[in-house]
């Protein structure tokens, strides 16, 4: 046979190959490999509603909304033991629309998961509002027992109240060391303690990512039954780590969406899910919509891979779609980036994009190994007021350690007082 | 090993390959010998210096292996957080082609690959296209198919001292890219689509690459222990890219995102294992600049550099001569065919590219195979150049690629043998 056979079939085969290979299109996520940041996008949407036995349709909802026709993922709902569990995305306003199409009027309980102790909670009938009774704790559990008649959507909802300044801890990378991360969530405790004497509430930890190292149950449950003890609201997105066993969506599954906004009074607080090293195609069509602002003031994004790696080598695998994220947020005008990956402290104070100059901050300091040398653990702590937000960094040693052991770690980012 | 790194020390100087000696014919008979037992440490060749390949090979995949471990070590060591992280990844890549580089290139020249080379060997197509084809996306997307016009003229220095390429491109995606969104509240069929899931954004790209590879022979031997090891050359290779996307995420205006990735200072060496088979590394400092037009805005807002990842590759080319011997009718050939396989590391993830694993995300660059064929009918000026390849990182992509091949603008200064 002559090369320019061998070369012809050589291309016809390519060619089949590519158009069978085109014409197997089927929809995002048919077979599913959580591995895939779409696919996570479905899971998150999926695990925002859910059917009951008694076909009672229970939905997280835009706060906004008035009517149940559609959902939203800003938080997990699970149905345990006839009890609808619904874990909140995170601080600020939320709604929750529960609606029975046909059937007996019924009861159905609801436990509300993450919810700050402080907040104000209501049922909602057709514009008339009950008042959920607050913990007698600092609890962030709430119970609420809800009768369904059908045709009549029931909402709960939720609002936590807006002091002038408040303050947020982010934090990154917990995997091989709860036990650290433990000590942190001690810290928070007093840091909560002492912002509200301060008349500085904390609202809200954040934690980009790496809360296991192997996406085991058992690492979930370890850390899932640490936040469900945080002293405030826990708003968290997967990393790389977290997403270690593709075939299940583990992370969806305990916490909810990976990409999701929070309001917090007037802090816009964007989380996107970059455990794949990139956020999903989808989500990056919504960047304008997730970076519109409306009345926020201050506009923060969390991710777990930073968009601007500078010199780590830790940064996203799609360095293509990270810096269109950084041309989103410098259009956006974002306050400031957090992110974690690197086991590590850094602060990236300008990060010129076009005409602007966008700030990232990685505090991957959660507890996960760091190397050689001492390690940093603790949180940055976002101070939220009238000005621009104020960083710096609450440093909680580990056992051994008496205090701080470093320098200033930079121009703008140093040690809280 | 000495001659790669000496190659990074010794100061450029451009020198004339020695003119191969004339070998006694007991050298010859040694040779041959040699060859029969299959000894290890064979000269590749009796004509020109004697290349002991195998050894060569051995030392380049020690070296790999060294290399790639010890940052390997660093990485778990020092953990991600420091910046010899970068680097330290770029080398667990190139150490990893070095040694399956070696590897390959011992097997090839087990079956008979490391007898003498084609002057007319495989290299970039003067003028080319590529065309490259992406996995496909979800129903109702589109993942377009990508071409780029190439280029890559050679100007060959005096005495075979090296020479200078200019290479560029420019191309883009052939349609518009098409993503939907996924979120499985939509239920309700969408005109002129498949499925439900709305298209939550289009996407075209251009793509413009310019740059210039600089090869400088160093003396040889370099040193007089690594006479054996093979002819290395030092390289230096300045490149721009230039990505414009404009992206319409359904919102009244749309997009436009120029990225840019500057590689003035990439420099690189090269070692000649045998006559067939060269391990290339590159390796500098990138910076990158983002510039966005707003939406209703006309012209694009642009800002300084920021420093970027590192920038590094690493290559293992193995030539196939596909028409060395006579033949079996004893026709005189009509055509002269070489072909060559190569397998490299790219230690740079601004396509979009990037090798992930386990945990092991976003910090690996693309693998890429390749393989080209070129077809010089006797006697013409003018050769045919096709290939194919792939690429590994955020799924498969394929591509293929004709062109052909000018005469070089310097052709007479252009050398035979080794140096080349």
């Amino acid at each position: 046979m002559k090369l320019a056979q061998v070369s012809g079939l050589v291309g016809l085969g390519a060619l089949a190959s590519a158009l069978v290979w085109g014409a197997c299109a089927v929809p995002e996520c048919t077979n599913p490999d959580y591995s895939d940041p779409e696919c996570r996008v479905v899971a998150e949407n999926e695990h925002a509603r859910l059917r009951t036995p008694s076909s009672i349709e229970v939905r997280f909802q835009d706060p906004a909304a008035a009517s149940a026709a559609t959902w939203d993922a800003r938080g997990r709902l699970e149905l345990e033991e006839g009890v609808v569990h619904a874990r909140v995305a995170g601080p600020g306003r939320f709604a929750i629309s529960l609606e029975s199409e046909d059937g007996a009027p019924d009861m159905v309980t609801l436990e509300l998961d993450n919810v700050d102790p402080s907040a104000d909670v209501w049922i909602d009938r057709a514009g008339v509002e009950t008042p959920v009774l607050a913990p007698a704790d600092q609890s962030l559990r709430r119970s609420i027992e809800l009768s369904i008649t059908p045709g009549e959507p029931v909402f709960v909802r939720g609002r936590r109240g807006c002091p002038e300044h408040y303050r947020v801890a982010f934090v990154s990378d917990i995997q091989t060391n709860p036990a650290q991360f433990e000590r942190i969530l001690e810290q928070l405790e007093q840091e909560r303690e002492e912002g509200e004497i301060v008349g500085q509430p904390l609202v809200a930890l954040v934690i980009a990512g790496d809360l296991t190292e192997s996406s085991r149950d058992d690492e979930f449950d370890l850390v899932e039954g640490l936040l469900r003890n945080a002293p405030v609201p826990v708003v968290v997105t997967p990393g790389n780590h977290d997403i270690y066993r593709p075939r299940h969506p583990h992370f969806n599954r305990r916490f909810g969406p990976g990409n999701h906004v929070v309001q917090v009074c007037d802090l816009r607080l964007v989380m996107l899910d970059t455990g794949s090293g990139a956020i999903a195609r989808s989500v990056e069509a919504r960047l304008p919509e997730l970076f519109d602002r409306g009345d926020a003031r201050h506009m923060i994004i969390a991710m777990h891979h930073p968009p601007y790696a500078g010199l780590t080598g830790a940064g996203w695998s799609r360095e293509d779609r990270a810096q269109r994220l950084l041309a989103e947020a410098a259009i956006a005008d974002v306050d400031l980036i957090v992110a974690g990956h690197a086991h590590a402290l850094r602060d990236f104070p300008a990060i010129g994009v076009g005409d602007a100059t966008l700030r990232q901050v990685i505090a991957g300091t959660g507890g996960a190994y760091q190397g050689l040398g001492e390690p940093r653990f603790g949180y940055l702590r976002v101070t939220v007021g009238d000005a621009e937000p104020q960083t710096c960094f609450v440093e909680t040693p580990s056992p051994g350690f008496s205090g701080p052991q470093g320098q200033g770690l930079s121009d703008r980012l140093d040690y809280c007082p | 090993m000495h001659a790669v790194l000496l190659s990074l020390t010794v100061a450029v100087t451009a020198t004339r390959a020695p003119e191969p000696a004339n070998e006694s014919e007991d050298a010859g008979a040694r040779h041959r010998v040699c060859h029969e037992k299959r000894q290890f440490s064979c000269c590749t060749s009796q004509q020109g210096p004697c290349v002991r390949t195998s050894m060569a090979r051995l030392t380049l995949l020690g070296v790999g292996a060294a290399v790639g471990g010890v940052a390997a070590t660093m990485l778990f060591a020092l953990g991600d957080r420091s910046n010899a992280g970068d680097p330290a990844t770029f080398f667990v890549g190139g150490g990893a082609i070095a040694g399956a580089g070696a590897l390959f290139g011992s097997l090839i020249g087990r079956l008979g690959g490391d007898a003498p080379g084609d002057d007319d060997r495989v290299r970039p197509s003067t003028l080319g296209v590529d065309y490259s084809v992406p996995q496909p996306g979800a129903l109702d997307e589109t993942n377009p198919h990508q071409m780029r016009m190439t280029f890559a003229p050679n100007f060959f220095f005096r005495n075979g001292g090296g020479r200078i390429r200019v290479f560029g491109h420019v191309g883009g995606t052939l349609w518009q890219e098409r993503q939907v969104d996924p979120r499985p509240q939509f239920q309700q069929p969408i005109e002129g689509q498949l499925g439900t899931a709305p298209v939550a954004l289009r996407e075209r790209r251009l793509s413009i690459g310019v740059g210039a590879d600089l090869a400088v022979n160093l003396p040889y031997p370099v040193f007089a222990r690594s006479s054996f090891l093979g002819a290395s050359e030092l390289r230096y290779k300045p490149e721009f890219q230039i990505r414009r996307e404009t992206l319409d995420p359904g919102l009244p205006s749309q997009r436009v995102i120029e990225r840019t990735m500057m590689l003035p200072l990439t420099v690189g060496a090269r070692w000649r294992l045998s006559e067939r088979q060269r391990f290339t590394v590159y390796f500098g400092p990138r910076l990158d600049t983002i510039s966005f037009a707003e939406p209703g805005q006309e012209g694009l807002e642009r800002g300084g550099a920021q420093i970027g990842p590192l920038y590094g590759e690493a290559w293992y080319d193995v030539d196939f001569p596909m028409t060395r011997g006579e033949r079996r009718d004893g026709a005189v050939r009509r055509a002269n065919v070489n072909s060559q396989l190569s397998m490299g590391y790219v230690h740079s993830r601004f396509d979009g590219r990037g090798l992930n694993f386990g945990p092991v995300v976003g910090f690996l660059g693309p693998v890429h195979v390749r393989w080209a064929t070129r077809v010089r009918p006797t006697d013409w000026p003018v050769a045919l150049q096709f290939g194919a390849g792939a690429t590994i990182g955020n799924g498969l992509s394929a591509a293929a690629n004709v062109g052909v091949v000018l005469p070089d603008l310097t052709e007479r200064e252009r050398p035979t043998g080794g140096q080349r």
